[in-house]
């Protein structure tokens, strides 16, 4: 009738980091060459056309980078200071620079040359761009302003003088060459059209020192950050907050799309850069980098990652292309990869085909998955035929207890349910038992499983009471019993501080609930699984006692 | 305020005639009897209870249903092509016509000194074999019925038809007959016409079954230890010649030979059917079949084989060893082992009860272990049977039982939406014990239900009631409250886990909870859903289910005993809750905060409290299978109904009609009452003028809301205008007393400090009245178009309706503080 049903194995989500499409995506990332400048990285700029050289602006030069290469392609070091800003045209041909003594310097990438410099501006010029007719730029100054300049006659149009303190954040929009913003450590960020000389269109105040701004490519929102603060907001409706995202615990820094416009990267001074979906601002991976970051740079294709820190490290990270992806797995050798595919019906692996991979936030619920995978994994097979000594032993395989245990701990749970265990155990080597004693050690700590490993070394200890022991397992067995002391005194700090925590809950709960009412307002089922644990713990510590 | 006088279900006036109880038979036990295959293998015959049905092999359907025994039925035979022989209980031996169905002869066997019997053999020439009670109580007598003569054949056999095979018919009159004697360790035969008798006796493994070959000389018998011996030349021989097949572990139930006596087929407990080959070592297996083998029998062609098994099953085996089709009946769950002492019937037989799923009207319970099934009661059919723990069934070692997952709980939100299961695995000879509650989604593209959500030990002991919250009607999203045996209550709600990549509902516990360190013992929400009531052994406490905040706790010392059961009265008695002990039933008002009444020494525990979802009367089973239907505001009972049936009851449930019965009393005017025994048969409580489950449904049901969109879909009217009354959500508005605080400062003040009264006349009214909505208010006072009142209306102008609005807003923050005001104050 009824087909042979698969033994379940049930493997709690794991808490922390979720396993998505977008962690996957982002792991995928190589090991990062790291180059080291004299300064901190003030600016990086990415090349929107092939070959993506990156534009980097250090102390008192701007580097020219080729991604693939990682070497200086071209580099401008006529300034007298610092060097801010860097900015490539979007054909590739031309640099803007602004510099610490007010000028904006403009140089050809192809020849190197000095073309041409905006002088006008009384203070440092930290950001330039092109506008999107690129035959105009947009500088932004700590004399508090933003000026627009035209390239070829080097004359400024129009500046706007509306700040009150230093503008350290500006981009302009990609589709209208008039549309520019500019973000200021006066808390404000404002919208400007050249075409309205009189003044900002929009201003709207961020609530902390602007550092970066954005526009989205389709000119209708636009994006702040400062302090530890991301702002989205709504330029159609004249400045609408759309969003308020806090997730990095410093000052947020640079602002980053990626992905064809569908994330948003940040990165801050808290050594992260984390990645957002743009539709619901959720953080959907984060990168770690071994300084703070100042500035990002990604190009269109999601290829490279260039991140520049304070310490003046630059991290480059490439995407791994399928032929790396396959030359990191070691010892497999053509001869074992066509041997892996003819005949890995055959071969162990299989059992891990069926492993659920989905995952829930919640940590008591489990996810129910369907198994479509109608291939019997070995252990199954055995079951099958009530051969349970030789299901346990192929979990027991060295791949399958250390890295998915779930499926070990699941085929001891189907033993108990069939009253096999005690069979199944029985009449061990020292080899396979010393392999058991150190799974069980292993795994007796873990949460999710310990319900079943207790009962496990408890049948363990019932079949091997009386039997003569060599040192080698008997001190494996006294190790088992020691980490089961240790939990206990963990459980028992813990419950000593889940009792303080009730405490004071119930300390808060009692001004505003009269009647002898004992809740516990929020303790879900997790909080209560290790306190069984410890309890059931206690009575194994008798049985090795 | 226990009213100790009250007159209880003692007193009450006895049975009116118009009620009566009836068994249900359309979907009875079909695997009493082993089935009979037709000479031409195209029908199985098939007896269950009073009737034959005639089912066709190809196709597994039913062709010819044979009712005119008014007994059981004991044994069926082929006479002759086409001729059906069926006897029952007290000997009527009537003889049909497979092909039309139509009954031939009618002919009773019973005579003086033998009335009742318990199996029907017929060896085709003419004779009846049959058994019938022997002096000894534990065995039987066989008796050969020979046209008008009645010959003893065996004394002392055993009762079942197992026990007795014929055989070695080789055309010339020769019968030998071999039977189990009532011990079970030896084998009587005889052969009539060489008139040989012996009798063979075994070691200590005693027999199960017994069958001979039609035509050869050569028997097998099963026994105890699942050991099977073929018994050659077993007539002459004083020791004959045995060969031994060994493979069942457990006792062997059934064994039948193939008609050219080539092979052996044997099945048990083990859920295996086992081919074997004889003389030969081959054996082939069909395993896991579902359930314990009954009674195998082979088709006279040897075309296929025939299963009976304990589920309630007949499965058809062709001849590759495949499952060719199945023939169901009503699932039967076999009783839970290895319970705890001290578990009720209940537990064991039917863990689940009766539990009404309001989306397709049916009943859901127990099937096979870790199988739920949903039953339509108006159509006696099962609508499907749902695997819940998705497990293999495991099946006993030969010393040791080992336990399945079983279903425990089940409750399905007020929607049908959500179907809440708890299943349970315990092996108490290790200690160890698993649960699991499973929160399913019915989806009704795909039609059937999606586990949504999977807890593992949702409380750490066993989980006692399950209930869903009422009233919602899926505008909010539903709640759950779990009670268990860990002394914890726990409330589970449904949470928007959506994220960027998917969409996603499950369900968490919000709130765990406990009482004093008191074991919960039953739970119920009030009709609307507003309040929640959670026994703790004797004592009653009242919830809020949205913040989970204690509003009363209501305990009496005339009740000591710990509360079993626990409903809250539907309609015009919401506010009253009846509660169960053992041997007591009492309600209270949840309003007033009083003992209503109280029935105290019950003749014999209640087993069951049903409320009736469509009339405010509830129903109380007992065990000894009395049952009492009442309203909940007073303890005299509307109806009294003794011995309903001679077997226990476990679960009842009222089950609404289609169609409202008139000339009834009121109880049954909208509902009926199911009650099960713990042989897992129906009873019904019904009105004479029903005739019982042949209940004709007078409105065809639609399935179309269910089912995905077809062509044929397109014919059907968009819209059905019905007559019939829309069901609305209840919501009780008249909590506390109307005005009680006004009143009482009215009567409280002296006269002589009163206002003059035409100051407070208007607020004092106010507070009297029953609160509106002023929005429908006003158009309702629109419509009359003479509204000269105070209220206010649209025609009145602008300036004059804003006075009154905030009055309005007034009044409703008085009645707010009303409410509330009854359920703090003790």
């Amino acid at each position: 009738m009824a087909s042979f049903k698969k033994t379940q194995i049930r493997s709690l989500p794991k808490i922390g980091q979720k396993v998505t499409a977008d962690t996957l995506y982002w792991r995928k990332l190589n090991f990062p060459v790291t180059v080291k400048e004299f300064g901190p990285i003030d600016y990086i700029d990415v090349m929107p056309i092939e070959p993506y050289f990156i534009a980097v602006s250090s102390a008192a030069k701007v580097q020219i980078y080729n991604p693939i290469t990682h070497q200086v392609h071209r580099h401008f070091t006529r300034f007298k200071e610092a060097a801010y800003g860097a900015s490539i045209r979007s054909d590739g041909k031309l640099v803007v620079a602004g510099c610490d003594e007010g000028h904006i310097k403009l140089f050809d990438i192809g020849s190197k040359s000095l073309l041409r410099i905006f002088k006008g501006h009384k203070g440092p010029v930290h950001r330039c761009k092109f506008t999107a007719d690129n035959v105009h730029v947009v500088s932004f100054s700590d004399d508090k302003s933003v000026a627009l300049w035209d390239l070829p006659s080097e004359t400024e149009i129009i500046k706007f003088s509306e700040h009150s303190d230093y503008v350290r954040a500006g981009c302009v929009s990609s589709i209208s060459s008039d549309l520019f913003l500019s973000g200021s450590f006066d808390h404000t960020v404002k919208l400007y059209d050249a075409r309205s000389p009189t003044g900002s269109t929009i201003s709207v105040d961020h609530g902390s020192p602007v550092e970066s701004v954005l526009m989205y490519p389709g000119n209708s929102i636009f994006v702040s950050v400062g302090g530890t603060e991301l702002r989205v907001w709504d330029m159609l409706a004249g400045g609408r907050l759309l969003a308020r995202v806090s997730q990095h615990h410093k000052t947020i820094t640079c602002l980053h799309l990626a992905s064809d416009g569908k994330r948003l990267v940040t990165g801050g001074l808290d050594r992260h850069a984390k990645i957002y979906d743009v539709q619901s601002y959720q953080v959907v991976h984060t990168l770690d980098f071994p300084s703070p970051v100042l500035s990002l740079g990604i190009t269109p294709d999601d290829f490279t990652v260039v991140a520049g820190m304070a310490n003046g490290l630059i991290s480059m990270q490439h995407r791994q292309t399928p032929a790396e992806a396959r030359a990191l797995i070691p010892k497999q050798s053509l001869k074992d990869q066509k041997k892996s595919q003819t005949t890995y019906r055959f071969r162990l692996n299989a059992d891990f085909r069926n492993v659920n991979r989905t995952f829930n936030p919640a940590t008591d619920v489990e996810v129910a998955t369907k198994n479509d995978n109608s291939l019997v994994s070995r252990y199954d097979m055995f079951l099958r035929k009530f051969q349970y000594s030789k299901a346990l032993d192929t979990v027991l395989g060295k791949y399958i207890r250390k890295k998915k245990p779930a499926i070990t701990v699941g085929v001891m749970h189907e033993l108990i349910r069939r009253n096999g265990l005690k069979s199944a155990l029985a009449g061990r080597d020292d080899s396979s038992l010393s392999i058991i004693l150190t799974f069980l050690a292993r795994n007796i700590n873990d949460p999710s499983h310990s319900k079943i490993i207790i009962q496990v070394a408890n049948t363990l200890l019932d079949v091997y009471e009386n039997s003569c022991l060599t040192p080698q397992s008997e001190k494996l067995f006294l190790h088992l019993q020691e980490h089961v002391n240790r939990e206990v005194e963990y459980m028992k700090h813990l419950m000593e501080i889940e009792g303080m925590l009730h405490i004071l809950l119930a300390s808060t709960t009692t001004q505003t609930r009269r009647g002898p009412v004992n809740i516990g307002q929020g303790p879900p089922v997790k909080v209560m699984l290790p306190s069984a644990a410890a309890a059931a713990n206690a009575t194994m510590v008798y049985n090795v006692g | 305020m226990a009213n100790k006088k009250a007159r209880g279900p003692d007193k009450a006036k006895p049975n009116t005639d118009n009620i009566v109880v009836k068994k249900q038979e359309d979907a009875p036990d079909i695997v009493r009897q082993p089935p009979v295959f037709t000479d031409d293998s195209k029908y199985l015959c098939i007896a269950s209870g009073r009737q034959v049905g005639i089912y066709s092999v190809q196709s597994g359907d039913k062709v010819h249903c044979l009712k005119n025994h008014s007994f059981d039925i004991i044994g069926l035979a082929i006479k002759e092509e086409n001729v059906l022989y069926s006897c029952d209980t007290s000997g009527e031996v009537i003889e049909w016509d497979i092909n039309d169905g139509k009954l031939l002869k009618k002919t009773s066997i019973a005579v003086e000194g033998l009335k009742e019997f318990y199996s029907f053999h017929y060896p085709r020439n003419g004779k009846f074999l049959v058994s019938s009670p022997s002096i000894n109580e534990d065995g039987s007598s066989l008796f050969m019925f020979e046209g008008k003569r009645i010959k003893k054949i065996f004394k002392d056999v055993g009762k079942e038809t197992q026990s007795i095979a014929f055989g070695c018919d080789q055309g010339d009159g020769s019968l030998v007959i071999g039977a189990l004697n009532y011990q079970c360790d030896g084998v009587m035969v005889k052969d009539t016409k060489n008139v040989i008798d012996r009798k063979h006796m075994t070691d200590k493994r005693k027999f199960t079954c017994i069958a001979m070959h039609k035509e050869k000389l050569i028997m097998a018998t099963g026994d105890i230890s699942g050991r099977i011996l073929i018994w050659h030349d077993f007539v002459n021989q004083i020791r004959p010649v045995k060969t031994v097949y060994h493979w069942h572990t457990l006792a062997v139930s059934s064994v039948c030979f193939s008609s050219e006596a080539e092979y052996l087929y044997s099945g048990g407990s083990e859920k295996v059917m086992v081919k074997w080959r004889l003389g030969g070592k081959r054996k082939q297996f069909l395993p896991r079949m579902g359930s314990t083998i009954k009674f195998i029998v082979n088709a006279p062609d040897n075309i296929c084989v025939a299963t009976s098994h304990s589920d309630n099953a007949i499965r058809i085996i062709d001849s590759t060893n495949k499952i060719n089709r199945a023939i169901f009946g009503l699932v039967k769950h076999d009783p839970i082992r290895g319970l705890e002492d001290g578990e009720s019937k209940k537990e064991s037989v039917m863990p689940t009860g009766l539990v009404f799923d309001p989306r397709t009207q049916g009943i859901f319970f127990n099937s096979q272990a870790g199988f739920l099934q949903l039953f339509d009661p108006l159509r006696d059919s099962m609508i499907f049977n749902m695997d819940i723990a998705n497990r293999n069934v495991l099946t006993d070692e030969r010393n040791t039982v080992i336990g399945n997952a079983e279903v425990f709980r089940v409750a399905v939100s007020p929607t049908g939406e959500w179907l809440a299961t708890l299943e349970v695995w315990s092996n108490m000879s290790v200690g160890y014990h698993d649960m699991n509650l499973k929160f399913w989604r019915y989806d009704a593209v795909q039609a059937n239900y999606e586990l949504n959500t999977d807890v593992t030990m949702p409380h750490h002991d066993r989980i006692t009631s399950l209930a869903f919250q009422p009233g919602l009607l899926g505008t909010e999203y539903p709640c759950l409250v779990s009670i268990g045996r860990d002394l914890k209550f726990k409330i589970w709600r449904l949470v928007d886990d959506t994220d960027i990549y998917r969409q996603k509902e499950s369900w968490t516990c919000d709130v765990a909870g406990d009482f004093r360190k008191m074991m919960p013992t039953a739970t119920s929400f009030s009709e609307d859903g507003s309040l929640l009531a959670i026994a703790f052994q004797d004592t009653v406490t009242l919830w809020d289910p949205m913040t989970i905040n204690l509003n009363t706790t209501l305990s009496h010392n005339l009740i000591e005993e710990s509360i079993e059961l626990m409903e809250f009265g539907r309609d015009q008695c919401f506010r009253y809750l009846v509660c169960a002990s053992k041997s007591s039933l009492f309600a209270w008002d949840v309003i007033s905060k009083g003992l209503v009444w109280k029935v105290g020494k019950l003749r014999s525990p209640i087993r069951c409290l049903v409320p009736d979802p469509k009339s405010s009367y509830m129903a109380v089973v007992l065990q000894n299978s009395e049952v009492f239907v009442f309203a909940p505001s007073s303890s005299k009972p509307v109806h009294t109904i003794t011995n309903v049936m001679s077997s226990e009851p476990i679960a009842a449930l009222f089950v609404p009609r289609p169609n409202p019965l008139a000339n009834s009393p009121e109880w049954l005017v909208n509902s009926r009452l199911l009650i099960v025994d713990d042989q897992q048969e129906f009873y019904s409580v019904d009105d004479n003028s029903v005739c019982g489950f042949d209940e004709k449904l007078t409105t065809p049901i639609s399935h179309m809301d269910s089912l995905p969109w077809t062509p044929f879909s397109a014919i059907k009217a968009q819209k059905q205008i019905s007559a019939a009354k829309q069901i609305v959500p209840v919501i009780h508005q008249t909590n506390g007393i109307k005005g009680y605080k006004s009143v009482q400062s009215l009567l409280e003040t002296s006269t002589s400090t009163l206002p003059p009264m035409s100051r407070i006349c208007n607020s004092f009214m106010i507070d009297l009245m029953i609160k509106h909505d002023p929005k429908s208010m006003t158009v309702k006072a629109d419509s009359e178009n003479g509204a000269t009142n105070d209220l206010p209306t649209l025609m009145n102008g602008h300036i004059e309706s804003k006075m009154p609005a905030l009055k309005e807003e007034a009044t409703q923050q008085k009645l707010l503080t009303l409410d509330c005001q009854w359920i703090t104050k003790n």
